[in-house]
């Protein structure tokens, strides 16, 4: 591969990413600015922004690298991603606009009236944010080691810096012109180069018939895996920090549901063409999924193709969307997670803020360059599967049920995290028998495990339900006032 | 011009008790909208669990192809995003009509 390509490009999206962030900073000025673009951000926009912040490393490049090395199994990857925001329509996009809290965090102690569930809240938060940011920045350095040849660490580092950077200086108002241009750039630069390869293998003549038989799912272990991979796609994304606090940006509970529908409809749109570069990867790039780099694929395939100055223009704009999917996931969660750490630790100012960014930047970089990169989409699953543990029983049962008490909510999350983290952290070490595959995909019992406990924990504390717990679901469920809604 | 305006978002009095008309009316909203979220996720769910039993046990349905690609991929791959934007559509439909109703109530009570 030419590696002014990749620099070109790498160059051109950094840039423009860095400009329209400062270039929103000149109409970001207050704290609430900072923190949720004063909720005045249209659902165009804000479904376009959630998209561009959505749509990570394990999107771009993870689904069509799963696609090569497992097949069909990998196509429940994109179907759990789009499902989850269907999910979150389902059960949590108005009341948690209506709920009027800025983060999690705010959200948890409003409802439970406690602080010590804002604590536990607020630490779970931090590290999912953390550990969702990691994938981001090893596929930073899988894109700049394959694309430029520089050593590989370069490309967490920039990720990091630039990210910190941008986030700290713009706050969130900047970041949602970001977001929104990503997803574009991101949509644009996968179906552009499908359609170009689509056209060549067509009018090539190349094998068409080889290379999709493939192993039907065998066994009960790999329906189970499936299974539970789809419940922790589909609950986990509720609970993630960087998403929920874009729906604040909504300006009332309509426009929150209205804005996911959208982001519904773009991501339909949006996982047809990663499918289909991991589907042409499995024809024409199967030696990948023996090198270690399947996740790669996405980069490397057009140059494969397509030789030439038309094949290096479109591996430039590959590699401009993948690096898009870094920035804007990893500023996404930069943004969230300044923003409970400011509020938690330094009071909540503007300066907090800044500060909170810089660090919630560093950290996973710490950990990036620490740690041996896995495949990107089943990284970002584990995480989803955390957070589908943890923090979605809180919250549909917060939003739902008014017998949820501080102590439920804090035995629950405490349970989830111990279960589903543990299960983590011991499934590579168990790599057959019978425990294997709930180990290495816990969220099938550990999501009911942490929900029965929550509702039991409750139940036996019925006596602390918070006393404005009834007022607390009103303000949730009841719609805005239909003058509010129509002089905007 | 007035009336409207108070229509919507009325907090709960503080002392609501359950025979308080606004709290029945508050209730029933909850319960039918978390009714119509739980019949939009079950019904998605088991459309899901049967496509995936269907393209795992019957093999005629894995062996088919259109035009040369096998079936499988053509739903899974695509033909799963427009029924969840069907799902979608139909449950904003179904909650936007229960929270008009919901209005209309507090509404008159207001009057």
């Amino acid at each position: 591969m030419n590696p002014l390509v990749g620099y070109l490009s790498i160059a051109v999206v950094v840039l423009s990413t860095v400009l329209i962030g400062f270039f929103g900073l000149r109409i970001s000025r207050t704290t609430g600015d900072f923190y949720v673009a004063s909720r005045t951000v249209r659902p165009w926009w804000n479904a376009s922004a959630i998209g561009g912040e959505y749509l990570s490393a394990a999107s771009v490049l993870g689904i069509a690298g799963l696609i090569l090395l497992r097949g069909e199994a990998a196509l429940w990857f994109p179907i759990g991603y789009t499902a989850g925001y269907l999910m979150l329509l389902l059960f949590v996009a108005a009341p948690l606009r209506r709920s009027g809290a800025y983060t999690i965090p705010d959200f948890t102690q409003a409802r439970l009236e406690s602080l010590p569930v804002r604590r536990v809240t607020s630490v779970l938060v931090i590290v999912i944010g953390w550990f969702y940011i990691v994938p981001q920045l090893q596929g930073a350095a899988l894109t700049v080691g394959i694309t430029t040849g520089l050593p590989r660490w370069i490309g967490a580092v920039a990720v990091a810096l630039i990210v910190g950077v941008v986030v700290a200086a713009g706050g969130m108002r900047s970041i949602t012109f970001v977001q929104a241009f990503q997803f574009w750039l991101k949509l644009t630069a996968l179906a552009v180069p499908v359609v170009a390869l689509l056209v060549v293998v067509r009018g090539g003549g190349l094998p068409v018939e080889v290379a999709l038989p493939m192993p039907a799912p065998t066994g009960a272990a790999e329906a189970y895996q499936t299974g539970s991979l789809l419940l922790a796609l589909l609950l986990g994304t509720m609970g993630l920090p960087h998403v929920l606090v874009r729906f604040y940006t909504n300006p009332d509970g309509r426009a929150a549901r209205r804005t996911t529908l959208i982001v519904l409809g773009l991501l339909s749109v949006f996982y047809l063409f990663p499918t289909a570069f991991g589907v042409l990867g499995r024809f024409f790039a199967p030696d990948l999924a023996a090198s270690g780099d399947a996740d790669a694929l996405v980069l490397l395939l057009p140059g494969r193709l397509i030789p030439g100055p038309v094949g290096d223009l479109l591996t430039a704009l590959v590699i401009a969307g993948a690096f898009g999917a870094f920035l804007s996931t990893s500023s996404g969660l930069v943004v969230s997670l300044a923003g409970v750490v400011s509020q938690e630790l330094l009071g909540g100012s503007v300066r907090g803020f800044r500060l909170a960014a810089i660090g919630s930047a560093l950290v996973p970089l710490c950990v990036a360059l620490l740690t041996e990169p896995s495949g990107l989409a089943g990284s970002v699953g584990l995480v989803f599967a955390f957070t589908a543990s943890t923090l979605c029983p809180v919250l549909l049962l917060g939003i739902w049920w008014r017998g949820l008490t501080a102590r439920g909510a804090i035995a629950g999350m405490a349970v989830g995290a111990l279960t589903c983290g543990g299960a983590i952290l011991t499934a590579p070490w168990v790599s057959s028998g019978m425990l294997a595959p709930l180990l290495a995909q816990p969220a099938a019992w550990t999501v009911p495990l942490a929900t029965a406990v929550v509702v039991l924990v409750s139940r036996a504390d019925r006596s602390r339900v918070p006393r404005g717990a009834d007022r607390f679901l009103a303000r949730l469920h009841i719609p805005e006032p239909v003058t509010e809604r129509t002089e905007r | 011009m007035t009336a409207p305006r108070t229509a919507g978002r009325r907090p709960l009095p503080s002392n609501a008790s359950a025979g308080d008309p606004s709290a029945v009316y508050l209730r029933s909203l909850i319960r039918s909208q978390l009714r119509v979220a739980l019949v939009a996720a079950g019904a998605f769910g088991l459309l899901l669990a049967a496509t995936a039993a269907t393209l795992a046990f019957v093999p005629e349905v894995r062996a088919a192809t259109v035009v040369g690609i096998p079936i499988v991929w053509i739903v899974l791959g695509g033909a799963v995003y427009p029924v969840v934007l069907l799902v979608a559509i139909l449950f904003v439909r179904s909650v936007d009509r229960n929270e008009e109703h919901y209005r209309s109530l507090a509404a008159e009570e207001d009057a």
